[in-house]
């Protein structure tokens, strides 16, 4: 009896996945810094991407972070209002930018 | 909790991560950074690795581990384009769909996939068009990726052209649209799909849902993802589910815009003017990775010292790893395992020696495939605004004590 088991356990084991629950993806915390502007990054930058993907970019020019913004905006649809992008990439500028305007 | 209170929570919880190194001299492209912490924080299957970002989920391999053939699967790199990964499949009820212009539309089964169809194998790098990216200068838009947006696996599963086949392409058709199950957080995002011009389905590409022998880890595409040896990953569609064949080619954001480089010869341009056509990028080119030892190790001064690495290209097969101890005025030959792998996988090189000076010493070591291509020097490697199919002879720093 106990062998019969065993063989169709063997059959169907090929069917089971490796992980048989909800895999759950943790948090990681990045350094954010707080500022001006930063309320409207959080709510138009954090929709698609964690603040990781944004911060990786090392200290750039404020035409390199007005040129992510508009990429967003333009590839990515991400829904931003001309407003927004000017105040999030002051905030960008200022706090990950290199002091130079391009 | 639904995504959005998800992020929120993240977003402003301050940390440990650290903000990326700005590019040492403007202009020139140098060594990647290579100096990125191990995270505390171990993702779903897999060990600590390099992290990027957690939505979506970014990883890195770090540099020790290209010493072996075959990348551990816990410790293989991770790169998604899209926050909404889906965290749960029920191997009994998913199915890959094919349809278009086909004669018969198919909903396989993985149980199908397993059993109906012949099984095979490849062994074959997966690298992102990106890895190394860091190197370039001024910064190219993208992760910062150091040496370890790379492995090599022995991937299992089914010829997609035998799925082809049993579904019967209809005449006229030339294009396959195959299409991941991530999903942007916004609906007007555009979907993460590939597409493949019939021609290019050789033998080798294949439908996997194995991975050294286990099943494929959750972030690395479970259940199923293309295999395209030889070829940089963003081709590489992870957690397929939907297979549409075509006479027409879309442009797609991912294809057109994304993952290109200027179509010239240099395959270069400067962030001034850049190159108003481009292609995508395919094949990779030849690159080989040190893995021990890892910069800033110590060695002992006359103690036989071993130098492992891995070497790659895009499947013509690699020749020789050559070595410089002395800035690259000479270099020898290190010796490679014996490629059973095939033209595809990571050959593994050493090279052993005694380090007769105390000091700094720098390492380096040079791919060269059978069809003569070699690395060139970091410096000479022209600038590209993606930073993509960086491949830089490898230096490492150690200092002989
Ligand atoms: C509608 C979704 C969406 C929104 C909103 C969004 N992004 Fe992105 N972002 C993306 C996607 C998609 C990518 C690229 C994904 C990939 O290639 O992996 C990306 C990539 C990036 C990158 C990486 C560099 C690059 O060129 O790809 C940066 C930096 C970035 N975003 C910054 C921002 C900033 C700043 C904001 C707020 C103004 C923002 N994003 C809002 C979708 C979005």
């Amino acid at each position: 009896m106990k062998k019969i088991v065993l063989t169709t356990l063997i059959a169907l084991t090929p069917m089971m996945a490796q992980v048989k629950e909800k895999i759950e993806v943790p948090y990681v915390a990045f350094p954010i810094k707080m500022g001006k502007g930063f309320d409207v990054v959080q709510a138009n930058c954090l929709m698609c991407h964690s603040f990781g993907y944004i911060i990786n970019q090392g200290r750039q020019s404020k035409a390199f972070w007005r040129g992510k913004v508009d990429k967003m905006i333009v590839h990515f649809k991400a829904p931003i209002s001309e407003q927004d992008a000017k105040i999030i990439t002051d905030y960008l500028f200022e706090h990950y930018g290199n002091g130079k305007e391009k | 909790m639904k995504r959005r209170e998800f992020f929120k929570k993240a977003a402003v919880t301050a940390g440990a991560a650290a903000l990326g190194t700005t590019a040492a001299e403007a202009g020139t492209t140098h060594q990647p950074i290579d100096n990125r912490k191990i995270s505390d924080v171990a993702f779903p299957e897999k060990r600590p690795l390099i992290t990027y970002s957690d939505r979506p989920p970014l990883l890195e391999t770090p540099r020790e581990v290209f010493t072996c053939a075959l990348t551990p699967n816990d410790q293989f790199f991770v790169r998604w384009h899209m926050p909404d990964i889906p965290t749960y499949i029920d191997p009994d009820k998913f199915t890959i769909s094919v349809n278009g212009m086909v004669n018969k539309a198919l909903k396989i089964s993985l149980k199908e996939l397993k059993e109906d169809y012949e099984q095979v194998e490849v062994a074959a790098v997966l690298q992102c068009g990106g890895n190394s990216r860091s190197a370039f200068s001024p910064t190219a838009g993208g992760i910062q990726w150091g040496n370890g947006a790379m492995g090599c696996a022995l991937w299992k599963g089914v010829r997609l052209r035998d799925i082809l086949d049993r579904a019967g392409v209809k005449k006229g058709a030339e294009w396959l649209a195959v299409r991941g199950s991530e999903k942007a957080a916004y609906y007007e995002t555009p979907d993460f799909i590939r597409e493949l011009h019939l021609d290019e389905l050789d033998d080798h590409v294949i439908i996997a849902y194995q991975m050294n022998g286990e099943d494929l880890p959750y972030l690395n595409g479970f259940p199923v993802r293309l295999v395209i040896p030889g070829v940089y990953s963003d081709s590489w569609i992870k957690m397929i589910d939907n297979i549409t064949v075509s006479d027409k080619y879309e442009k797609l954001f991912f294809m057109d815009h994304a993952y290109v480089v200027p179509d010239n010869e240099c395959e270069c341009e400067t962030p001034e003017k850049k190159f108003p056509k481009t292609k995508p990028i395919y094949r990779m080119n030849v690159k080989s990775v040190i893995g021990y030892p890892t910069n800033g190790d110590k060695l002992t001064l006359k103690s036989q010292a071993v130098v492992r690495g891995v070497a790659f290209d895009g499947g013509a097969g690699i020749k020789t790893v050559k070595i410089s101890l002395d800035g690259g005025k000479t270099w020898e030959d290190a010796i490679l395992d014996s490629g059973k792998l095939g033209r595809y996988a990571y050959r593994t090189f050493r090279y052993s020696f005694k380090p007769k000076k105390l000091g700094k010493l720098e390492i380096m070591a040079k791919a060269i495939n059978k069809l003569g291509e070699e690395q060139p020097l970091a410096k000479d490697i022209k600038w590209n605004h993606g930073g993509y199919k960086y491949n830089g002879i490898d230096v490492v720093t150690v200092e002989v004590v």
